[in-house]
């Protein structure tokens, strides 16, 4: 649902073959505590676009940049979410997630930065290891 | 310097071959190393290096999957490897005209992706983010 007050909307755009808002970023964009409960992407001036109308079809896209630190901390909590029917398996554990971005849209001489990171706070986080399609289903994790 | 190849030297359409092998009586007498070179050039065709998405995902006429419990963390298909996720992202901010904006909503989820994932008929690496 989207709010009312919506002013942006910043995502990749959906790509040719339907992957929905998904950008390819480095490999050293994410980085992984030796003990794997910490998550870290990190990433500068990833390309997207800036939809305020979103989800309108007509929805003018805009070229935006985002830059974003992320930081997932494992819980503790373990995990596993397994659908034989639609052949996934998750095994990790619940999380705690924070975020800070700073986004451009150039053309239209905008730009915004989030508070520090520590004041952000999301309702839902999960990290771990995936298994789906043929991986699946070779019954590799 | 332009390299030539078999075809270059022998610049024959399909149709041509075709008619100059039955004139000749010869049928398809190319010599091994024209053969050899010829394949050079010859591109494969096994598809594009990009994920595929979760298949199942469009019924709605979408491959978007929110984050949540008992959802499927990745947005790509034929993968194994590393996931995170996260939704209901709240928090605030500042433009550059001083404006205080506060951003996300129950929708605003991300993830990452890194590990392996199958494309083009063969394994690829690759790190992917939903933002």
């Amino acid at each position: 649902m989207v709010p009312a007050n919506q002013i942006h909307d910043l995502h990749p755009p959906i790509a040719p073959s339907g992957l929905y808002w998904v950008v390819p970023v480095p490999a050293n964009a994410l980085t992984v505590s030796a003990d794997g409960k910490m998550f870290t992407l990190e990433m500068q001036n990833a390309p997207v676009v800036d939809q305020p109308r979103w989800p309108a079809l007509d929805s003018v896209a805009t070229l935006a940049r985002m830059s974003v630190r992320m930081v997932w901390k494992s819980s503790g909590e373990l995990v596993v979410y397994e659908d034989a029917s639609k052949h996934f398996r998750f095994a990790g554990s619940h999380a705690v997630c924070q975020m800070e971005a700073r986004v451009e849209v150039p053309s239209i001489g905008f730009t915004w930065e989030s508070d520090a990171l520590e004041t952000s706070k999301c309702d839902f986080a999960i990290l771990g290891e995936e298994v789906n399609g043929r991986y699946y289903d070779m019954k590799q994790l | 310097m332009k390299t030539r190849t078999g075809l270059d030297v022998f610049p024959l359409s399909r149709r041509t071959l075709l008619t100059t092998a039955a004139t000749a009586g010869v049928g398809w007498a190319f010599p091994l190393a024209t053969l050899a070179k010829t394949e050079e050039r010859l591109m494969t065709a096994n598809g594009g290096t990009d994920p595929f998405p979760i298949p199942w995902l469009d019924k709605n006429g979408s491959h978007n999957q929110p984050a949540g419990q008992n959802l499927e963390p990745s947005h790509i298909y034929h993968f194994k490897g590393r996931v995170a996720r996260c939704s209901t992202f709240t928090g605030m901010g500042t433009d550059n005209q001083g404006n205080r904006i506060g951003f996300g909503s129950p929708t605003t989820d991300y993830g990452v992706m890194q590990g392996e994932y199958w494309a083009a008929r063969a394994p690829q690496q690759g790190t992917f983010t939903h933002i």
